[in-house]
């Protein structure tokens, strides 16, 4: 048990450098997925008149926003997936090794 | 419908083939729960979209927007965002700190055998919800598809799935879905280029011409949910819900590390994110060329709205190619619902044998070999029960059942698990709270809206979600509050923490 405290200890200030560079990247981009598509079922509850709007031809605002969704959340996945791979791994292999460091 | 019936039996002995290969393949309790973790990527993301991509989403958000217009695009946007959730803070801490089911998390994280009940009950009520619905849609279909009665369509449906569950397990349960994923993205791509080569590769004249055809109120919404809280809700119940699926976040269990169950994500989002966008353009597209009457004419729900688009793109009724066409969509129709059975069995039998019997009832103390012989048995249990239920269910509203699986994975799994994972106040009666609550509030208000009650609802929504769930973090956090500090649980968080992260477990 107090071999597990002391490696615990040493992973602590790499697995809270780690916490908060995600809270840093994830807070914003859950913010943006979720208004983005929460304010859009919003708008489609209680402004319809809104969404029909016309844009191109035929192609009104309602459907031009579905669609900037999809282009949305792609986008995102993808930047998350770069921010994960170039910033989160590496914080958490130098985390994850103090950890088993101290524990041998 | 003699197509339909030489298709899917290539389908059907391609399946065979995979259990029996799987099958040869499978011995130890972690092959047959997780295909042993070495699934790659990829693999896992084909997978991910056959499993998240069932009849409701192959045929439904099409025939919803053939009836409904922007409606039915709101039904196919939701599902795709809701990986957002699952890319950010679900996927990666699941794979780290977990190793086959939902109550394997909460038994790490808690410790004891009340919260670990609770997890299991989540799992259960929720795959449930989600099976029934699901065997009752796969027998009105199969019957409509290939003209064999509701209840033999029923027990064809039940046997396929308990022989690739109980035989083949997760890796043969995987191919199943991954097969169904090619043909599905196949097909849909097959119907994309003929319905756009009709209108010179200028996707904005299906808004044209279902605007001509239809008016402009067709391009608006509300036309189904006629409730704003409703759309709303629907919303929620989709970003937050999705994440709360047991049978979906053990996928994430069968890829080796937290880097391959991101990369899996990502796939899942562009591939099954494709077809969904492509639904709302074939819903336009069947309005269009195919009609309202004759899709409602056929089923008026609109379910056989996409093989009608097939056949009329291929020739018409009564041409070798439109019968083809027809067939093949049909064909993968019924493969779809076959797949997404056999994951909510497999799930369900994981939880009932791997968390209940070894778990919570022999502590663990359980040899290898007897587990997966007690999850292959529980797995053929499971399947003669949905048999049973499905049967029963003919002729019932079947509706609520989909949106109660849904709302009670949003309203009690999600609450539980996210709390689990990152509050260190949480404790076992917090699990038992954001379980019950989440549940209870999600049964009666599903109960007695709508969906059960027509115009003599008691409540005016027909998916509960936007309440439920507050609801359910609600009660979480009280029955923390109320049970008290645990101390030994709050030490013990730094090393979950550690685990979550990083996937170095404590000793």
């Amino acid at each position: 048990m107090a071999r597990d405290e002391a490696r615990l200890e040493a992973a602590q200030a790499a697995l809270q450098s780690l916490v908060a560079a995600k809270l840093r990247f994830l807070v914003p981009m859950s913010i943006i997925f979720m208004v983005g598509y929460i304010g859009l079922t919003v708008i489609a509850g209680f402004a319809k008149g809104l969404l029909g709007v016309k844009i191109v031809g035929s192609l009104n605002l309602g459907f031009a926003l579905i669609g900037l969704n999809y282009v949305l959340s792609w986008a995102l996945a993808l930047v998350y997936e770069r921010i994960a791979n170039k910033i989160f791994d590496p914080l958490a292999s130098r985390a994850a090794a103090s950890g088993r460091r101290s524990a041998a | 419908m003699s197509v339909t019936v030489v298709i899917f039996a290539v389908i059907l002995l391609i399946s065979l083939g995979i259990t029996y290969w799987a099958a040869r393949r499978t011995a130890t309790a972690s092959d047959f729960y997780a295909a042993d973790g070495r699934l790659t990527a990829a693999q896992n993301g084909f997978a991910l979209a056959g499993d998240w991509c069932s009849a409701a989403a192959f045929l439904g958000f099409t025939g919803l927007t053939s009836l409904y217009g922007m409606d039915g695009a709101f039904y196919a946007l939701g599902p795709l965002v809701a990986f957002c959730t699952v890319l950010f803070v679900i996927a990666e801490p699941l794979r780290n700190s977990g190793r086959y089911t939902l109550g394997d998390v909460i038994r790490s994280r808690m410790q004891t055998r009340a919260s670990l009940l609770a997890a299991i009950t989540g799992t259960v009520a929720v795959n449930f919800a989600y099976l029934m619905p699901q065997m009752a849609g796969a027998g009105v279909l199969v019957r409509l598809l290939t003209g064999i009665s509701y209840d033999w369509a029923e027990i064809f449906v039940g046997i396929s799935m308990i022989v690739y569950v109980a035989f083949g397990g997760m890796l043969a349960t995987t191919w199943v879905q991954i097969v169904k994923a090619v043909l599905m993205l196949g097909a849909g791509a097959i119907i994309l280029v003929m319905a756009l080569s009709l209108v010179h590769f200028n996707p904005l004249s299906f808004f044209a011409q279902a605007e001509a055809k239809y008016g402009a109120h067709f391009l608006l919404p509300g036309n189904y949910l006629k409730n704003p809280f409703d759309q709303i809700s629907l919303g929620l119940g989709y970003v937050l819900g999705l994440a709360g699926l047991p049978h979906v976040m053990t996928r994430f269990y069968t890829v080796p590390d937290a880097k391959a169950a991101r990369r899996s994500v990502v796939w899942v989002m562009f591939l099954a994110g494709a077809f969904f966008a492509a639904t709302t353009l074939f819903g336009l597209a069947a309005a269009n060329f195919v009609g309202q009457d004759a899709i409602r004419a056929a089923d008026k729900g609109g379910n056989l709205t996409l093989p009608l688009l097939a056949q009329y793109l291929g020739g018409g009724k009564g041409s070798f190619g439109g019968e083809l066409m027809l067939g093949f969509v049909a064909a993968v129709a019924v493969a779809t619902i076959l797949a997404v059975v056999s994951a909510l069995t497999l799930s369900t039998s994981s939880t009932i044998a791997h968390d209940f019997y070894v778990n919570w009832v022999k502590g663990g103390r359980v040899e290898g070999r007897r587990e997966v012989w007690i999850a292959r048995a529980t797995a053929v249990v499971i399947g003669l029960l949905a048999i049973a239920l499905g049967i029963l269910a003919q002729g019932v509203n079947v509706a609520v059942l989909v949106i109660l699986a849904i709302c009670v994975a949003a309203s009690a799994n999600f609450p539980v698990l996210i709390l689990s994972l990152f509050w260190r106040r949480f404790n076992t009666g917090g699990v038992i709270g954001g379980m019950t609550v989440g549940l209870v509030s999600s049964v009666v208000l599903a109960m007695i809206g709508p969906a059960m009650r027509g115009s003599e609802a008691l409540w005016p929504l027909v998916n509960p979600t936007i309440v439920s769930m507050p609801l359910g973090f609600l009660g979480a956090v009280v029955g923390s509050l109320l049970a008290g500090r645990d101390m030994g649980n709050e030490k013990r968080f730094d090393a979950f923490l550690l685990q979550v992260h990083t996937a170095v477990a404590p000793e």
